[in-house]
């Protein structure tokens, strides 16, 4: 990306603030750098502008402006994503989405919710909270991420076992195109006419344009929660354990698992009541009526003892809960306590093959001189293995990249995915064909087309940077930003 | 259709699968004969029909149970029915994952049967599960009373493998629960009825089956107030998998009675059994207090009969619409539709999956060319209904000289642009369904 003549910035910073007004947009490179990363540090790139448009119309003028120029832009949440998807990787402008975080409207009859796309997640969940309602997709980080944020990522967390990921609770959006134009996909009703637009457009990257407006569903919260902690001294138990739990008819509201690197690292930073010395921990959370709970839990319990669980037991009250819950929350910030550094992975595998993956996870990253922690939603099968490392010792950082690709071809070799939730971003461009072909990359790629035309609604993302063997890919080949750090060699 | 594609087309499957003449009566749509029905035995059969057909120009029909054959404006130009009955295998159910993979041709209800031997289910209930097929539930985005609690196939469908327009086989989404790589492609082709891709396998969420499931009917004698129940019902604790209106019309079509012109609430239950008695234990509070009468138990035979409860009312009406409008609206809409027709003479059936804001109407009249002039007044005015509350109306069902004086489907407004834009990307040569969906597509 060649930088921008200066009086040609200065220009556009003039017509930028004409549209937004003053203070609304960001320019000087010190300013510039809060926003060159997202959660995932690795990657970093400039923007020539950041703006903050309150507006619909106030985005529409600046992505027509950016049509105008030839130049590139990339909507931004709260920037907690891990694969450096609202990164500008090719310059051009950030259109941070910060300043639209209103509730527009909650219809509790109809269980719906009408919000801006920079509301924090958590702060819908507090909106609706007083009537007994709550946003059900709860991401790790839902105290800062935002929904439209969650929109591009089609963002799960811990509940979405029982309740689904953000796609299944939107109905409808506003979205301003990449041409500019202003248009509602889906709506306010459950069933949208003609293709699910709204329903493509929910995960997507923002790649096919930038949501302004969401119609959500909002939950009834339920009756009762009860949680239960199993306790294990071998993670192949543990594992077992899940699927005991699921062929015992039972749909938990959640099931998360936590081994013992970091149950120490929780325990030190938080003490959260999980036991140091356990190799594993499950948290099983039920939900719904009251009536029949303490019959499921019990049910739970027998799975866990029946796989070899050491200890089962249920959070005696609410207080108890919220620890446990801490602690799975809180994990990620744990890390910091064991490690200076460390890179969070993200693949999802069937059930039934966590016990062998799991193992063979522990022996990938042991062959790369490297430590993992692992804290994940055990019962969809979605990872998170996190590689502790040292930026500052040489060659750390490359072998942690190397152990994460051995990661993602495990998974898709056991027939999942490479990523549950956190998206491809930049990350994972060129792990695409490990489980997409050619065609179906390029079917998507004509999917893109039909939605961002020029390709300057947030380039450089999502698909496989070139196709191996040489061959001319759907998008022309660059150098991955992993691979210009000379981090690692293509696979 | 030139006799070259044809023969070509029959060397790729076998003759014997390929039907001409008269054995094509069962693929008669609205009196337009296809130029064949091919029946593929394999994903790659399948893809050389397609590729074959679309080469020469000749637009393809997927075809599951034909039970939504006639949804749609009819493909104006010579086709092909390529019917996907020879692929009705389950390729895979792994119970601890809670997954199956099935071909699209296997029956709604052979699947069930299959999975429920292991003690699970595919929580979809569409009407006419014994002949529709996976495959064309998903394409026609059918459902049943369930949905309230279970959603619908966008919420059920984890991975898809289809053939384009174009004879490509394209795999969207995968095997597992959760899965965020690439575009979403299998929402793309729920309810897409057959427009940018066939359906030939895919992979879905399963359930554990419940331990108990129950139905109970409540009658009331003003709809008005089997809506204000169902408001009341929402707004509680219980968690009805069900949660359906019917008027006086369609409760007599399913067996069941309510006074007068009232209406009856019927409302399913399932889960523990303690959990299932409690929640029907509670029930006739909150619906007594709405003035609702007796809550009885339903046999269970009638949940198969709800989603058509309003089609099977009449032996044959002269359209059926589905009106998709805010759950709050779904009794004053019904309440209005049936005024609006009875002031011109016409008798209609309405039931709701009242929970979710789908309403199904059919209107009846005397098949008499005087008659269609009332209909298509009521049919535009249910439409302009179901647009004040901010939803639409879909003609499900109505003869072709109905659909010539009233639109299938209604205004998609800019995002049919839109569609229209992904039809020409995915499928440029036009081949799958051509003129059939939403905005000409």
């Amino acid at each position: 990306m060649v930088p921008l003549a200066d009086a040609r910035k200065a220009s556009l910073r003039r017509e930028l603030e004409g549209i937004l007004g003053r203070g609304a947009v960001l320019s000087d490179p010190d300013e510039l750098l809060v926003y060159e990363s997202d959660g995932l540090t690795l990657f970093r790139a400039l923007a020539d502008f950041v703006v903050f448009p309150t507006s619909v119309e106030h985005v529409a003028a600046v992505v027509k402006l950016a049509n105008r120029e030839g130049l590139p832009f990339v909507a931004r949440g709260a920037g907690t994503g891990l694969s450096g998807g609202c990164l500008p990787a090719e310059g051009g402008i950030v259109i941070s989405l910060m300043r639209m975080n209103r509730v527009l409207e909650i219809d509790y009859e109809n269980q719906i919710a009408v919000v801006e796309p920079g509301l924090v997640n958590l702060h819908l969940s507090w909106a609706v909270g007083p009537r007994g309602y709550y946003y059900a997709p709860d991401p790790s980080s839902q105290q800062a991420c935002t929904i439209g944020g969650n929109i591009a990522n089609n963002s799960g967390g811990p509940h979405t076992l029982k309740y689904g990921v953000t796609v299944n609770h939107v109905l409808g959006l506003e979205v301003v195109m990449p041409d500019g134009e202003i248009v509602w996909l889906g709506g306010r009703t459950r069933e949208s006419l003609g293709y699910d637009l709204a329903g493509v457009f929910v995960g997507s990257e923002g790649t096919f344009g930038i949501a302004t407006k969401i119609v959500t569903r909002i939950l009834h919260k339920p009756q009762a929660v009860k949680t239960v902690l199993g306790v294990f001294d071998d993670v192949d138990a543990a594992s077992a354990a899940v699927s005991a739990i699921i062929a015992r008819g039972l749909v938990p509201a959640a099931v998360e698992m936590i081994d013992q690197l970091t149950i120490q690292a929780v325990e030190d930073a938080f003490d959260c009541g999980y036991p140091r010395d356990a190799a594993a921990a499950l948290l099983v959370e039920l939900d719904g009526l009251a009536v029949g709970m303490d019959a499921q839990a019990e049910r739970i319990v027998e799975a866990c003892r029946d796989s070899g669980a050491r200890e089962v037991r249920t959070a005696r009250d609410e207080a108890e809960r919220q620890l446990l819950w801490k602690g799975r929350k809180s994990a990620f910030g744990a890390y910091g306590r064991v490690s200076p550094a460390y890179m969070v992975m993200d693949g999802v595998i069937p059930r039934t093959k966590l016990p062998y993956v799991l193992r063979r996870v522990n022996q990938i990253v042991a062959a790369h001189g490297l430590r993992v922690g692992n804290v994940f939603h055990a019962g969809d099968g979605n990872l998170h293995p996190n590689i502790l490392y040292d930026p500052r010792k040489p060659g750390e950082e490359s072998r942690v990249v190397a152990a994460g690709a051995e990661i993602m071809k495990l998974c898709a070799e056991v027939g999942g995915s490479i990523s549950g939730e956190h998206g491809i971003g930049l990350e994972k461009m060129d792990f695409m064909p490990l489980i997409f072909s050619a065609a179906d990359l390029a079917f998507m790629q004509r999917l893109k087309d039909a939605f961002n035309p020029t390709g300057r609604c947030n380039p450089g993302k999502v698909f496989p940077t070139r196709k191996s063997c040489g061959e001319a890919g759907p998008v022309a080949y660059r150098p991955h930003p992993i691979e210009e750090k000379g981090l690692a060699q293509r696979f | 259709m030139p006799a070259a594609p044809l023969d070509k087309i029959r060397s790729i499957v076998g003759a014997e699968h390929v039907r001409s003449g008269v054995a094509l009566s069962a693929f008669v749509v609205e009196g337009r004969t296809p130029e064949a029905a091919v029946f593929p035995g394999s994903l790659e059969e399948v893809r050389a029909v397609v590729e074959t057909a679309g080469n020469a120009g000749v637009p393809v029909i997927a075809w599951g149970g034909g039970t939504a054959a006639a949804v749609g404006t009819p493909v104006s130009r010579p086709a092909i029915v390529l019917g996907l009955g020879r692929l009705n295998a389950l390729v895979e159910h792994e119970p601890g994952d809670l997954t199956a993979t099935v071909q699209a041709g296997m029956t709604v209800a052979a699947l069930q049967t299959a999975l429920r031997a292991r003690g699970q289910w595919l929580s979809l209930d569409p009407p006419d599960a014994d002949r529709a097929t996976v495959g064309g539930v998903l394409a026609a985005n059918a459902a049943g009373p369930r949905r309230q609690l279970y959603g619908t196939a966008r919420d059920l469908v984890i991975g898809a493998t289809v053939v384009t327009g174009e004879g490509a086989i394209v795999r969207g989404g995968g095997k597992v629960v959760k899965n965020v790589a690439g575009y979403d492609l299998p929402k793309l082709f729920i309810g897409s009825y057959g427009t940018l891709g066939i359906l030939v396998e895919v992979t879905v969420k399963l359930r554990p089956l419940p331990d108990d499931e129950r139905l109970v009917a409540v009658p009331f004698e003003r709809l008005k107030d089997a809506g204000v129940a169902v408001r009341a019902i929402m707004g509680s604790d219980l968690i009805p998998t069900a949660l359906e209106i019917l008027d006086a019309e369609a409760s007599r079509a399913v067996g069941l009675t309510c006074p007068g012109q009232g209406a009856t609430l019927v409302v399913g239950f399932d889960g523990v059994p303690e959990q299932v008695d409690w929640q029907c234990a509670q029930l006739p509070t909150l619906t007594a207090a709405c003035g609702g009468g007796d809550a009885r138990p339903v046999d269970p035979g009638a949940w198969s009969r709800l989603g058509d409860a309003a089609r099977a009312a009449f032996e044959t009406p002269a359209a059926v619409v589905k009106l998709s409008v805010l759950p709050t609206l779904v009794a004053e809409t019904m309440e209005q539709g049936a005024g609006v027709a009875r002031q011109r003479g016409l008798p209609t059936a309405w039931a709701a999956h009242a929970g979710v804001g789908v309403v199904r109407a059919a209107v009846f009249a005397q098949p008499a060319p005087a008659q269609l002039t009332p209909v298509v007044a009521v049919l535009e005015e249910w439409r302009s209904m179901a647009r004040a509350s901010g939803g639409h109306a879909v003609l499900e069902w109505a003869p072709l000289a109905v659909k010539g004086a009233v639109p299938v489907w209604d205004d998609a407004g800019a995002a049919g642009r839109i569609m229209q834009r992904i039809k020409r990307q995915l499928d440029p040569a036009n081949v799958l369904n051509p003129g059939r969906f939403v905005a000409g597509i």
